[in-house]
C-alpha cells in the first residue's frame, strides 16, 4: 500500500512544485513554524519553548507556534513530529530527553530518534539536583547515607516517570552509595515536586527550574547535582562526585530537531536564527529567573553530544539493570 | 489582609484591567459554551497575546477570566444538548438535560449561572480569607489521601447509575477498562495500543464525552425525531420561580463549600467536587426519585460545586506555586515568562500581582453574572431551531472541537465510535455517566495507589496508618455497609 502511494505523491508533489514555482522562490519562512513540546504546559521544556517564543520575532520574520503534545512520556510528540512534512515548519524542542536517549534501551519506539530526526541545536542542559524536604533528619547527602545505613530504612524518592533521567540518577546513587531508594513515579516533575512538598516522601529530584523556587521557599534542601560538573544557575551545591559518590549523568538535554529529510537551507537559517536567540541579552535574562543555563551548539556539535550521551546513558542502564517490568 | 484587598481593587479596577477582566469573562463563555474547545487550549493559544501585554498582572487576569468563566459556560451544552464539555460538567447533564426536555431549559440554565455566580464569589472570599493554611491542608493530600478521596468519588458516580445498580457496575468497569488503554502510569509500558500510535496516549476525555453523551444522544433521536421536536418547541419559563429558589438556595451552599475544599487538591478536584454534591443532594433529599428526572437541585448543587473549585484551585498557585490543572498550569507558565514566579513569596514580593488577581476574580464573577443572564433567554431559542437543523450544527462543532485537541483525523474516528457506542447504551438503557466518571477516576486510583504501595515497600497499611487516608476510607465502607444494609432491610420488610 504504501510503495505503491509513494510514487504517487512524488508526482503530485513535483506537479505542485512545477506550478508552485515563482512562491517557492521566496525565501524561508514565509509562514509561521510549528514547534512541538511533547510534555505538557509549565514543565521545564514548556518553558524553555516559551521562552524562546517569546525572544524569536526580534531576529526572524515568521513567529513560532508552540504545541504541547505531551502523552507517552514524550513519545506522541515526537512521534507527531517525525511523521509531519520535513519542509523546515515543523520542530521538535526538547530533543534529547529521556524519551530519546533513555527509553530506547529499553523498548521498542515507533521510530527511530536518530534516523527519523535531525538535530538543529542544542539549547540547554537541565541539570538533575537531588533535593529532601526541609523536615527531613539530615541536611547534606553524607548525612543521609549515614542515616539510611543506621536506621536500615528504604528511603523513598519522588521521581517524574520510571526510568527516566531522575530515576536512573537516584538508583545510581543508591548502588554507588550502598543504600536502598525506592523511587516513586509520578506524571511528571510538577506532581512528583508537590508530593515531596507535602512531606510524603524522603527526597526527590528534579531540574533546577523546577526545585528552585521550594529551595528559595525553605521548602527543599539542596543535596547534590549529578551533572559532572556544577550547574550556573545552582552554583553552590555540590556535585555527587564532590561528595564522594563515583557517579554522574547528562541530565536532560534540551536541543531542536526537525523531521528527516528537511533542507539544509532551513536548517541554516534556523541554526542561525537559534544563535542570535541564545546571545540575546532579554534571553539570557529570562533564562535565569526561570533557572536554566543556556548552551548553544550547532547541527553538527549537538549531533556528536547526543550520540555519546546516547551510549553512556545505555552503559548505564545495563550497569544498573534496569528494565521496565 | 483589608490592606491586601484594598492595594487590589486599586489594581483590579484601572480602566485596562477591567477591560481585560471583562475579555476573559467574555472569551470564557464563548469557550465554555463551545463543545470541545477547553481553557486550557485557549490560554495557551492566547500566551503570545500575553507576553505582548506590558503588565503581568493585567495578563493574568484576562487569562483568570478565561479560565473561571469557562467553568459558567460548561454547563450550557450540558442542558441544551447533553454535551458535557469537560470532566466537572458531567453530572450537570443528568438533571439539566431533563429539565431542558420538560421546557425547563430557562430555569436550568438560570440556577446554573447564579449557583455560579454565588459559588465563585464564596470561593473567592475563601480563597481571601484562608488562602495559606488552605493550601498547607492540600499538601497534606498524598498518593494515599487521593486514592481514598478517588475511591469515595468512584462510589459516588454509581448514584447516577439510574434504576439499575448492576448496569451502573457494568458502565462502571467499561470505563476502567477504556482508561487502561495506554502507557501504564507507572512503568511507562504500552498497553492495549495493537500497535496505533495514537493510542500510546489513550483516549481522550473530551472526545470519550462528545461521543458518548453528545453523538450518541443525536443518534437516538434521529430515531424518535417527531418526539424531541414536540418537546423542544415547549420552551416554557425562563426565570427561576420562588419554589425553586426555595429548593436550591442550601443546595447552593452545600455546593459552594464542598467545591471550595475538594477543589483545593491537585488533579481531578474539580470532578469529585461535582460528584459528591450530587451524591449529598440525593441523599438528603426528600424527593431522591426525582434525581435524574430533572431535579433542580442536581443541577444547583455541582454547578455551585465546580466554580468554587475553579476559585479555591487558584490557592495551590498563588501560595505555593504549584499548578493543580492544566488550564492553571498554562497561567503558571505565563507568570514565569512575565518574570513573576508564583509561590509563598509571591503576596510579598509582588502584592499587585497576587491581590489585584484575587480582586479582579470578585468583578469578573459580577461580569460573567450580567453577561449570562441575557444570554439565557438566547441559548433558550437556540431549542427552537428544528432538529434537522440543529443536530447537524452540533455535530459539526463538535468534529472540529474533537480535531482541534490534537490536530489528528484519529480522534474524529474514535469520536463517531464512541457516539455509535453511546447510541447503543441507550438503547440497552445504560446509563453512561458512571462510564465517564469511571474514565476519569478509574487512572487517578491506579497511580495513586500503586504510588502508596512504592512509598510503602508493597504494605497496605500505609493506607489506613494515616489519619486523612483512614477517614475517607472508613466513609467508604460506612457508605458501602449502609447500602447493602439499607436494601437488605428494605427487601425483608417487603416479603
Amino acid at each position: 500500500m504504501k510503495k505503491l502511494f509513494t510514487p504517487i505523491v512524488a508526482l503530485f508533489l513535483g506537479a505542485g512544485l512545477l506550478l508552485a514555482g515563482p512562491a517557492a522562490a521566496a525565501e524561508y519562512p514565509v509562514k509561521p513554524i510549528t514547534v512541538i513540546v511533547p510534555f505538557a504546559a509549565g514543565g521545564s521544556t514548556d518553558l524553555l519553548a516559551r521562552a524562546v517564543e517569546k525572544i524569536w520575532p526580534k531576529y526572524a520574520k515568521q513567529p513560532l507556534t508552540i504545541v504541547n503534545r505531551p502523552g507517552g512520556g514524550g513519545v506522541v510528540g515526537t512521534a507527531a513530529v517525525v511523521q509531519s512534512k520535513p519542509d523546515g515548519y515543523t520542530l521538535y524542542l526538547g530533543y534529547g530527553s529521556g524519551h530519546d536517549v533513555v527509553m530506547p534501551h529499553l523498548q521498542k519506539l515507533p521510530y527511530d530518534t536518530f534516523r527519523d530526526l535531525v538535530p538543529v541545536v542544542h539549547l540547554s542542559t537541565h541539570s538533575i539536583a537531588i533535593v529532601t524536604g526541609a523536615a527531613a533528619p539530615f541536611k547534606t547527602l553524607s548525612e543521609m547515607i549515614a542515616w539510611s545505613k543506621r536506621e536500615g530504612k528504604p528511603l523513598t524518592a519522588a521521581v517524574s516517570t520510571r526510568a527516566g533521567t531522575v530515576d536512573i540518577t537516584m538508583r545510581g546513587l543508591a548502588k554507588a552509595a550502598g543504600i536502598t531508594i525506592n523511587t516513586v513515579p509520578f506524571a511528571g516533575g510538577a506532581e512528583a515536586t508537590v508530593a515531596l512538598a507535602g512531606g510524603h516522601l524522603t527526597i526527590g529530584g528534579g531540574h533546577p527550574s523546577e526545585v528552585m523556587p521550594h529551595i528559595k521557599a525553605g521548602r527543599f534542601r539542596p543535596l547534590a547535582m549529578a551533572l559532572p560538573k556544577r550547574d550556573p544557575s545552582m552554583p553552590t551545591v555540590p556535585t555527587l562526585i564532590e561528595e564522594g559518590i563515583r557517579m554522574s549523568n547528562w541530565g536532560s538535554i534540551k536541543g531542536v530537531a526537525a523531521p528527516a529529510g528537511t533542507p539544509k537551507e532551513a536548517i541554516t537559517y534556523l541554526e542561525a536564527t537559534f544563535k542570535r536567540v541564545c546571545e540575546d541579552a532579554e534571553f539570557k535574562k529570562l533564562m535565569d529567573d526561570l533557572f536554566q543555563p543556556i548552551w548553544y551548539m550547532n547541527s553538527a556539535e549537538f549531533a556528536k553530544y547526543l550520540a555519546e550521551a546516547y551510549a553512556d546513558y545505555g552503559q548505564l542502564i545495563k550497569d544498573l539493570n534496569i528494565t521496565l517490568n | 489582609m483589608l490592606d491586601g484587598l484594598i492595594t487590589g481593587f486599586s489594581v483590579a479596577a484601572t480602566p485596562i484591567n477591567l477591560l481585560f477582566a471583562f475579555l476573559g469573562a467574555l472569551i470564557g463563555t464563548a469557550v465554555g459554551v463551545l463543545p470541545g474547545l477547553g481553557p486550557a487550549a485557549t490560554i495557551a493559544l492566547l500566551l503570545p497575546v500575553a507576553y505582548s501585554i506590558a503588565s503581568p498582572v493585567t495578563a493574568i487576569i484576562m487569562m483568570a477570566g478565561i479560565f473561571y468563566g469557562s467553568m459558567y459556560g460548561g454547563s450550557t451544552t450540558s442542558i441544551l444538548l447533553n454535551l458535557p464539555g469537560e470532566a466537572a460538567s458531567v453530572v450537570t447533564c443528568y438533571d439539566g438535560y431533563k429539565m431542558a426536555r420538560k421546557g425547563r431549559a430557562g430555569v436550568a440554565l438560570g440556577i446554573a449561572a447564579i449557583g455560579s455566580f454565588i459559588a465563585g464569589t464564596i470561593g473567592v472570599i475563601g480563597l481571601t480569607l484562608f488562602a495559606p493554611p488552605i493550601a498547607e491542608f492540600a499538601l497534606k493530600f498524598g498518593p494515599p489521601e487521593r486514592c481514598a478521596l478517588a475511591l469515595v468519588g468512584l462510589l459516588m458516580a454509581v448514584t447516577l447509575s439510574g434504576s439499575s445498580i448492576l448496569k451502573g457496575l457494568i458502565m462502571l468497569a467499561t470505563g476502567l477498562l477504556l482508561a487502561a488503554v495506554g502507557l501504564d502510569p507507572i512503568s511507562g509500558k504500552t498497553r492495549f495500543s495493537f500497535g496505533i500510535i495514537e493510542l500510546q496516549s489513550g483516549f481522550d476525555f473530551i472526545t470519550l464525552a462528545m461521543g458518548i453523551f453528545g453523538l450518541g444522544e443525536i443518534f437516538y433521536n434521529l430515531e424518535t425525531v417527531a418526539k424531541t421536536e414536540i418537546v423542544t418547541t415547549k420552551l416554557g419559563q425562563i426565570w427561576p420561580k420562588t419554589a425553586d429558589w426555595l429548593r436550591t438556595r442550601m443546595a447552593i451552599a452545600r455546593g459552594s463549600l464542598i467545591g471550595f475544599f475538594i477543589g483545593v487538591i491537585p488533579g481531578g478536584g474539580a470532578v469529585i467536587s461535582s460528584l459528591v454534591s450530587y451524591a449529598v443532594e440525593k441523599k438528603i433529599s426528600k424527593t431522591p426519585e426525582e434525581f435524574g428526572q430533572g431535579a433542580i437541585e442536581g443541577v444547583a448543587g455541582p454547578e455551585s460545586a465546580n466554580n468554587a473549585a475553579s476559585s479555591s484551585s487558584f490557592i495551590p498557585l498563588l501560595t505555593l506555586g504549584i499548578p493543580g490543572n492544566a488550564a492553571i498550569a498554562m497561567i503558571f507558565a505565563a507568570l514565569l515568562i512575565k518574570g513573576v514566579t508564583p509561590g509563598p513569596f509571591l503576596m510579598t514580593e509582588r502584592p499587585d500581582v497576587f491581590w489585584g488577581v484575587i480582586a479582579s476574580m470578585y468583578i469578573g464573577n459580577v461580569m460573567l453574572l450580567i453577561l449570562n443572564l441575557p444570554l439565557i433567554g438566547l441559548w433558550v431559542q437556540l431549542l427552537r431551531v428544528p432538529y434537522g437543523i440543529l443536530a447537524p450544527v452540533v455535530i459539526l462543532f463538535t468534529v472540529i472541537g474533537t480535531y482541534t485537541i490534537s490536530n489528528q483525523a484519529f480522534d474524529v474516528y474514535t469520536l463517531i465510535g464512541f457516539g455509535l457506542f453511546g447510541y447503543l447504551l441507550r438503547k440497552l438503557k445504560f446509563e453512561p455517566g458512571p462510564l465517564l466518571l469511571a474514565f476519569v477516576l478509574g487512572p487517578m486510583i491506579e497511580s495513586t495507589m500503586r504510588q502508596s504501595l512504592l512509598m510503602s515497600g508493597g504494605s497496605f497499611a500505609i493506607f489506613v496508618s494515616r489519619p486523612i487516608s483512614l477517614t475517607l476510607l472508613s466513609l467508604f465502607f460506612i457508605l458501602v455497609m449502609g447500602q447493602i444494609f439499607f436494601s437488605w432491610y428494605r427487601k425483608k420488610n417487603r416479603l
